[in-house]
């Protein structure tokens, strides 16, 4: 009988923190580090499909929740990127991890690894995912009658936590996400869209789904993210 | 590592909008200077714009200042196109 997903878990500051396992015999573990926010809850089945594929040749693979995200007990107003850097090395220990995939802004949070084999999907700097974020605030207080602006917004998130698009941010958070850059770790494969012109070392055909309105999947596209992953592991 | 490759204002418009949307690259280049885009595209909605600028910004390397969006930005495929061209030119 093929496994089914499970969720075990890893110890991070005391506490236990979830993380979705897909076990193979092999003994080869690839975690995925998801994308940061919505990007994360729009990502989430390819995320599930990518493991599922993984399994079919043989690799485990490990998903955390970050603290303060999805099942996680801490609230997110209280931790910072170097809570999450910190988490997921943790995760990469106690799981026996040599080779990360990270999705998006997910790669901000694999910084604390330079040694380890990084695989990154259309990796992304943090002020443009707080930007689209103070976007989105911006658009709903518009439609409240309040007028916020871009700067307004980054200086009050310098004083004190601020709401952006349901996820409660605090100031120390604001400002590591604000300046990280993605890591250029020594052993690294950067995937991106086909349609994107940014460099890259594979192209791959698909949909931006973290772009999306709505939660979506791309059977396709998640069956070639693992294909790739599975040939870079075996390298 | 393949390079990165230089594209037109026009043509990051068009893959935004493609990746946003979630259009077919077919249906993205039938857009025309005239295509209607704010009320008239359903996925286009004010999250949807959100995304779009950061996106234009990353892909154009621009910045967009809050006061330089408006409803008449997204009237238009051919009004987009145009900021983006201005933008980049800055």
């Amino acid at each position: 009988m093929t496994p089914l997903p499970a969720f075990v878990s890893y110890e991070f500051a005391d506490r236990k923190e979830l993380c979705l396992a897909l076990d193979a015999p092999s003994g080869r573990n690839v975690m995925l580090v998801p994308p940061l926010f919505d990007e994360m809850n729009r990502m989430r089945k390819m995320l599930v499909d990518v493991m599922r594929a993984l399994q079919t040749v043989d690799i485990s693979s490990f998903l955390p929740d970050l603290p303060g995200c999805n099942e996680s007990p801490v609230p997110l107003a209280q931790v910072t990127l170097t809570d999450w850097q910190h988490a997921v090395q943790a995760c990469a220990q106690q799981h026996r991890i040599s080779h990360i995939a990270s999705f998006r802004a997910g790669v901000l949070t694999v910084a604390a690894m330079p040694d380890a084999g990084h695989w990154m999907l259309s990796p992304v700097k943090g002020a443009a995912i707080l930007r689209t974020m103070m976007r989105t605030r911006i658009a709903a207080d518009r439609e409240t009658g309040l007028n916020t602006s871009l700067s307004g917004l980054a200086e009050q998130a310098k004083a004190e936590p601020i709401e952006l698009a349901g996820n409660i941010i605090g100031p120390a958070l604001f400002s590591q996400l604000n300046d990280a850059k993605p890591p250029t770790p020594k052993h690294q494969r950067i995937a991106r869209l086909a349609s994107d012109n940014k460099p890259a070392d594979v192209q791959i055909d698909g949909s931006a789904l973290w772009l999306r309105a709505e939660p979506g999947d791309d059977p396709a596209m998640s069956c070639a993210i693992a294909k790739d992953i599975a040939a870079w592991v075996g390298q | 590592m393949q390079d990165k490759v230089e594209i037109t204002p026009e043509a990051a418009v068009r893959a935004v909008m493609q990746d946003i949307l979630g259009l077919s690259e077919e249906q993205v280049a039938e857009f025309t200077a005239e295509t209607e885009l704010f009320g008239a595209l359903p996925e286009l909605d004010s999250m949807a714009v959100a995304g779009l600028l950061t996106e234009l910004e990353d892909r154009l390397d621009i910045m967009i200042d809050d006061d330089e969006v408006d409803g008449e930005l997204f009237e238009t495929f051919g009004n987009l196109v145009a900021f983006a061209e201005m933008k980049v030119t800055e």
